[in-house]
């Protein structure tokens, strides 16, 4: 219960943030500086997800992990941290070739890394474990 | 006869399971039989659809909830031959 308190206090403290920076910032209706913010939303809306699910299982009398969720976090995170390492070597190869400043290229990537965590988190909980 | 350290098992074990038929036997929903081996439910449909292979010790409390062995309820299918 306490980590699912945590997870919706952090989405929270990020909405909040970014909603400061949006308002403040006076940023311009540009497809390209709305992405970020938009791809932050997303990140925000699956630790909401993430956080309603434990919820459920919580008022379901379920426990909040067993060892099948716990199987699919561990396979999860080392298949993205493997797929991650690409992704830098990438940004890496692209970082001279594309007109785009350091601390931009650095949360991009960090996105990236996210993205990557929810794509193998959703295909290990749709394909399964076996044989494992 | 083989001989020892040539003879090899080439394939992989599949696992099926009974857990489906032995809930509707015992008249059980996916949700009573996770809270009697505390697990998820998920956990008891990704079971049933053979998409996972559970732990001894889970493999343990689903044979003891249904009162059968272990070897009743999980089938391992060999998918290729023992030499």
């Amino acid at each position: 219960m306490k980590r699912t308190i945590i997870i919706f206090m952090l989405a929270a403290l990020v909405l909040a943030t970014c909603a400061i920076w949006f308002l403040t910032s006076g940023v311009s209706f540009e497809w390209m500086g709305l992405l970020q913010p938009f791809v932050i939303i997303f990140v925000v809306v699956l630790g909401l997800f993430f956080g309603i699910r434990r919820l459920r299982s919580v008022r379901r009398g379920e426990p909040a992990e067993d060892e099948l969720s716990k199987k699919i976090s561990v396979k999860t995170a080392s298949v993205s941290y493997y797929v991650s390492i690409y992704l830098w070597l990438a940004v890496m190869y692209f970082s001279d070739k594309v007109q785009m400043e350091v601390h931009t290229m650095i949360g991009t990537g960090i996105i990236g890394m996210a993205v990557i965590y929810v794509l193998c988190w959703l295909f290990f909980s749709y394909r399964g474990i076996r044989n494992e | 006869m083989s001989s020892a350290g040539s003879s090899l098992v080439t394939g992989v074990s599949a696992m099926n399971n009974k857990i489906r038929e032995y809930r509707a036997k015992y008249n059980l929903t996916q949700e009573d039989l996770a809270q009697r081996v505390k697990v998820r439910r998920e956990t008891i449909v990704f079971l049933e659809k053979n998409k996972y292979n559970p732990s001894l010790k889970l493999a343990y409390d689903l044979a003891k909830v249904f009162s059968v062995a272990i070897e009743e309820l999980f089938l391992f299918e060999d998918e290729t031959g023992m030499d």
